[in-house]
């Protein structure tokens, strides 16, 4: 049998599928509302300062005297009443003071010397140049060297340092000895820190030491050059540092070469930056000083140096030309010559120039009480009270004890102020009583020597030091008439200073 | 006048009395004769002084108590009657300055 195989084309077969369906597609529009948006300027009040300072205004205002009567009181007073009318009656009668007021009086007017401090090792060679009492005003500073030099200095010159208040004061031995390879002129304690003290010496150059420390004393130095002083330092002195706010202090330094250098104590590097200065130069002379032919910007040379209680900006020159000049901090006058080499710009301080002293002035010092007051003395044997507005004296007082080297105003009375001669005597002057005549006179020096500097200390307001021409220092107590303040002082003074204004 | 009045009246109207103030327990002067600053100051200084005195005086003998304190001084003398809640202060110038 034969199988015949054939095509065979089969139809497909289709199916829907069971599990999936048609899918259908709906369109449909949505929105949401449209976002509102408003811009709207906004601005805080206007702003309005206002500073507002509270001021100590006294006791004024705190107690109130209540009005109320109450019966305690009644009864209070009424038992002591008796008691208290019975003791007013028999003071009255009593003779138990009499006579030990007048005692006490007599007793206290007394000018005593306490201590004649020296340094035995210099052998009365040297002078004290400078004195200075510390922050608290118990340790006496003073620095040794000459002012009598031909060239250059070879003296070894020291720094001492005195405490009175310890229980056992060696006179002739110094509680802390620096030396020093040339004469130092001139020191000043730091108005806070006790232990820091600023120095000059005959290189014009400025130094600080701190007393506390242990090796090297120096903290800082302004060095020797073209910034630097060129002449022998004649006073330097603190002050409240103008830039920071900080309470910081500056040092004020003045010399013969007629420059006033204001120093910033650079710790970190042990140095002392010349921040800003000045020149005091011959125009700034009256013209009856002046010499034909002299150039105008030549320099003047600088005593001393005080400022005004009152304005911390304005302070007062002492030269060696004999005359005084009023200047501020920040006065720009003509700048100085092409001739003098300096780091920064230095200008004529002077604002106003006075009636010149016959001779080199060797002090001058501001009054603590009377803004306008101020005292000089000079070679020419006058001791001369200015008032800062006039270019004549108000005062002038003779003593005839030879040149005078120093003169202060005492830190406690108004009226009284205190000079140091050539004939080795410490005047102390009271003008509410007899002007022209010393109330007190003494001996400064042992020798006689001359005396050159005087310190009033302005926290133990008792004691003043005088230094002589052979290194001795005197501490002498006041009584307490020269050391109690009083009303009246303070008019005499107002009523000497105010007059010949009119 | 009413009776305080009246006896400081007595009391100032002495020879020789400069001032009279009373003063409370807390030290605030609640009758005075003289001027705001002065009263303020006496007040202030005195109060304190008399209260350490009466300690001093009760810590001898804790039964005893300050009765009267007076302050001769070269220009014046200063009394003060310290009662428990007030104390009285008068102030007398000496005859002879």
């Amino acid at each position: 049998m034969s199988h015949e195989f054939s095509d065979e084309t089969l139809d497909p077969v289709d199916f829907k599928s069971s599990w999936k369906k048609e899918r259908s597609v709906n369109e449909e529009g949505c929105q949401t509302k449209d976002i509102h948006t408003e811009s709207v300027e906004i601005q805080s009040y206007e702003v309005f300062d206002q500073e507002v300072q509270t001021d100590l205004d006294g006791d004024k205002g705190y107690y109130q005297l209540s009005e109320s009567e109450n019966q305690d009181l009644a009864d209070f007073l009424h038992s002591v009443e008796p008691m208290v009318m019975k003791c007013l009656a028999n003071n009255l009668k009593s003779h138990a003071f009499d006579g030990v007021v007048n005692q006490q009086d007599a007793a206290t007017d007394a000018v005593t010397c306490v201590h004649t401090l020296c340094n035995a090792e210099l052998k009365e060679e040297l002078q004290i140049t400078g004195l200075s009492w510390n922050a608290t005003g118990s340790t006496l500073a003073a620095t040794y060297g000459r002012f009598d030099h031909e060239d250059w200095c070879t003296h070894r010159s020291t720094l001492c340092t005195w405490n009175l208040d310890r229980r056992a004061v060696k006179e002739d031995k110094p509680d802390t000895v620096i030396d020093s390879p040339c004469c130092l002129m001139c020191l000043e304690f730091h108005p806070v820190n006790p232990a820091w003290l600023v120095g000059g010496n005959f290189n014009g150059e400025v130094i600080v030491w701190d007393l506390s420390r242990e090796d090297d004393l120096v903290v800082a130095t302004s060095g020797i050059g073209n910034d630097a002083h060129r002449e022998p330092v004649s006073k330097v002195h603190w002050i409240k540092s103008q830039s920071s706010k900080r309470r910081e202090y500056d040092i004020i330094s003045v010399s013969g070469d007629g420059k006033v250098l204001v120093w910033k104590v650079d710790l970190k590097k042990g140095r002392l930056k010349l921040s800003y200065g000045f020149v005091v130069m011959s125009q700034s002379l009256p013209r009856s000083m002046k010499v034909r032919g002299v150039r105008g910007d030549k320099e003047v040379g600088v005593t001393s140096i005080s400022f005004s209680f009152d304005d911390p900006d304005l302070f007062v020159l002492g030269s060696e030309s004999g005359c005084i000049f009023k200047c501020n901090l920040h006065a720009s006058g003509n700048p100085a010559g092409s001739h003098i080499v300096s780091s920064v710009p230095l200008s004529s301080p002077v604002t106003f120039t006075y009636n010149p002293h016959h001779g080199p002035v060797h002090s001058v010092d501001c009054s603590n009480f009377h803004r306008n007051a101020f005292l000089s003395a000079g070679m020419d044997q006058c001791l001369r009270i200015y008032n800062m507005l006039q270019t004549q004296p108000v005062l002038t007082i003779e003593p005839d004890d030879g040149y005078l080297f120093s003169a202060k105003w005492s830190p406690v009375r108004p009226a009284v102020l205190g000079a140091v001669t050539e004939r080795g005597n410490l005047l102390l002057y009271d003008l509410r009583g007899g002007q022209m005549i010393p109330s007190h006179k003494l001996e400064a020096s042992p020798n006689k020597a001359p005396v050159y500097s005087l310190q009033f200390n302005h926290h133990q307001k008792k004691i003043l030091a005088t230094g002589d021409g052979q290194g001795y220092i005197r501490v002498f107590k006041l009584g307490s008439s020269l050391t109690s303040m009083s009303g009246k002082d303070l008019e005499v003074l107002e009523g000497m200073v105010s007059t010949g204004t009119e | 006048m009413s009776e305080v009045e009246e006896s400081l009246k007595r009391i100032q109207g002495h020879k020789g009395v400069m001032g009279t103030i009373v003063v409370n327990s807390e030290g605030i002067p609640i009758k005075t004769t003289l001027d705001n600053s002065t009263t303020v100051q006496y007040a202030g200084l005195i109060h304190n002084l008399t209260a350490k005195a009466r300690s001093t005086v009760r810590d001898i003998d804790p039964a005893n108590d300050l009765k009267f304190l007076r302050i001769r001084s070269r220009k014046n003398e200063i009394m003060c009657a310290p009662e428990k809640e007030f104390l009285l202060i008068v102030i007398q110038q000496d005859e002879q300055s």
